[in-house]
C-alpha cells in the first residue's frame, strides 16, 4: 500500500488538486478511518453501524469491511467478472439497480456517471472500475444494460463501465441479497398496489453506492440521499488525495 | 433545432471547480443558506431557443429566481416539461427563470442533446448546466427534477423534488 501523507484539512484538500503528488505534511499514522485498510473518515454512527453489522442485524458491507466477492456475468465485455479482480490496481465503484426503475435507480447510475466523467477529465480512468449490477437479469439483457448506459452518457472507450448480470433471478438473489447484503424484493401487481408504488416499480430495493479502495476494502455504503453525485465525487476525491 | 457549440465556458467550468472545492468545505452540505440565503454561483448557459449564450448568476441578488434542476435521461423530467412551459409563460417577466441540468455535458452527452431535448419540449427561457455540480451542492439537490424557488434575498422559500404541476410554480414564484 503506497498512501500518500494525509492534508490537515478539508480546505486543503482541494488545492491538491493542482498541486498533487508533494504534499507530504501531517503524520501518516493519523488514519481518519477506523482501521488502516481505509482512509476515509469513519461515517456517522461508526460505532452503532459496526455493532449492527457485529449482531448481523446489518447485512450490507460499511466503512472498512471487506469487498465482497461474487464472480458474475460482465455481457457487454462478453467474459465474467470478478468483483474482486481489480484490488491492487482500481478503486472500485458498484451500485445495484434494475434498468426500468423510473428514478432511484437513474439517481444512483448518475452518481456514478458524473465520477466516471472526472475520471476520464482528469486522467485517472485507469485507478477506477464502476460496476452497476442489475437485479433483474430478466428483463436487463445485454442489449438492455447497453440502451441503459446511452441514455446515462456512459462513456465507453475506457471500458471500465462494467455491467454485471448475475446469470438468472436465484443468482440474482443470491449476489444481490446474499453475498452484498442490497436487499431487493420483486413486487407482483398486487403488491405494487398495497404499497402505493408506481407500476413502474417492479422491485423494491435499497438505494445504495458502494465506494471500495484498491486494497479491496469498503471505504463507504452511501445509501438514500448521501448516494448523490456531490457526496460520490467528493468521496472519490478525497480517496484518491489520500492513497 | 439548433446545434451550436458550448462555447469557451466548458473551460472554464473545469478551473472552477478546483474553486469549488476550496469554497465546498466552508459549506456544510446542510447549510442551504439560512438567512443569509444562499451565495450565487456563476453557472453556463446553452444558446437555445429564449436562452442567449453567457452566463449568470443563480441565485441572483435582487430578484426572484425558479430553478428546475433536471436531467436529459430522467422521464419525469420530460413530462414535466409542459407544466414548466405554462409556469414559464405565468410568471413575471422579472423572474430569474431557469432550467439547469445536472449531468455531466461534453462527454457524451453533448450540448446539442442537451438544446435539443429543452427545445423539442418547448423550452423558451434560460437553459444552464450545473456540470460542476457547484449549484447543487449549494442548494443540497440530490434528485432530479428538483424545483427550488428563491426570494430576492437568494433565501430557499421553496423546494420540490418530483412531477410538479404550472399553478403551484406560479404561486411559489409569486409568494416568494
Amino acid at each position: 500500500m503506497h498512501r500518500r501523507a494525509f492534508l490537515k484539512t478539508g480546505a486543503a484538500a482541494g488545492l491538491s488538486v493542482s498541486v498533487t503528488g508533494c504534499l507530504d505534511v501531517g503524520p501518516l499514522s493519523s488514519s481518519p478511518g477506523a482501521t488502516d485498510d481505509v482512509v476515509l473518515e469513519k461515517p456517522e454512527r461508526y460505532g452503532d453501524l459496526r455493532s449492527a453489522r457485529d449482531e448481523g442485524a446489518l447485512e450490507y458491507p460499511i466503512h472498512a469491511d471487506p469487498l465482497p466477492e461474487a464472480t458474475v456475468p460482465a455481457p457487454l465485455h462478453d467474459r465474467e467478472l470478478t468483483t474482486t479482480e481489480f484490488v491492487g490496481d482500481r478503486h472500485v465503484l458498484m451500485t445495484f439497480i434494475f434498468t426500468r426503475c423510473p428514478n432511484a435507480c437513474q439517481l444512483l447510475t448518475n452518481a456514478l456517471r458524473h465520477v466516471q466523467d472526472e475520471s476520464v477529465g482528469d486522467g485517472f480512468a485507469d485507478d477506477v472500475a464502476f460496476m452497476p449490477v442489475t437485479f433483474d437479469p430478466e428483463h436487463d439483457t445485454a442489449d438492455k444494460l447497453r440502451a441503459h448506459g446511452e441514455r446515462h452518457g456512459v462513456i465507453r472507450e475506457p471500458g471500465h463501465w462494467y455491467y454485471l448480470r448475475p446469470d438468472g433471478p436465484e443468482r440474482a438473489d443470491e449476489v444481490v441479497n446474499g453475498q452484498f447484503g442490497i436487499g431487493f424484493e420483486h413486487l407482483s401487481p398486487e403488491e405494487r398496489e398495497e404499497r402505493e408504488l408506481g407500476e413502474n416499480m417492479f422491485f423494491q430495493h435499497i438505494s445504495a453506492i458502494l465506494l471500495a479502495n484498491k486494497d479491496g476494502y469498503v471505504e463507504r455504503l452511501y445509501t438514500g440521499q448521501e448516494a448523490s453525485p456531490v457526496t460520490l465525487v467528493d468521496g472519490v476525491e478525497t480517496l484518491r488525495e489520500r492513497w | 433545432m439548433r446545434r451550436r457549440e458550448l462555447l469557451a465556458g466548458v473551460g472554464a467550468l473545469g478551473a472552477l471547480g478546483v474553486g469549488g472545492a476550496v469554497a465546498f468545505t466552508d459549506l456544510s452540505l446542510t447549510d442551504r443558506g439560512g438567512v443569509e440565503g444562499v451565495e450565487p454561483v456563476e453557472i453556463q448557459r446553452f444558446e437555445a431557443r429564449g436562452s442567449p449564450q453567457g452566463t449568470e448568476m443563480v441565485p441572483e441578488p435582487g430578484r426572484v429566481t425558479f430553478v428546475e434542476m433536471f436531467a436529459t435521461w430522467c422521464g419525469i423530467c420530460q413530462r414535466n416539461m409542459p407544466e414548466l412551459v405554462e409556469a414559464a409563460e405565468a410568471v413575471d417577466d422579472d423572474v430569474q427563470f431557469l432550467s439547469v441540468t445536472n449531468e455531466p455535458v461534453g462527454q457524451t452527452v453533448q450540448p446539442a442533446d442537451v438544446v435539443e431535448w429543452f427545445e423539442s419540449r418547448g423550452g423558451n427561457w434560460h437553459l444552464a448546466v450545473d456540470d460542476e455540480l457547484e449549484l447543487s451542492r449549494r442548494v443540497d439537490a440530490t434528485g432530479v427534477p428538483t424545483h427550488l424557488v428563491f426570494d430576492a434575498e437568494n433565501r430557499i422559500t421553496w423546494e420540490k423534488t418530483g412531477f410538479t404541476e404550472s399553478d403551484t410554480i406560479v404561486e411559489r414564484v409569486q409568494s416568494a
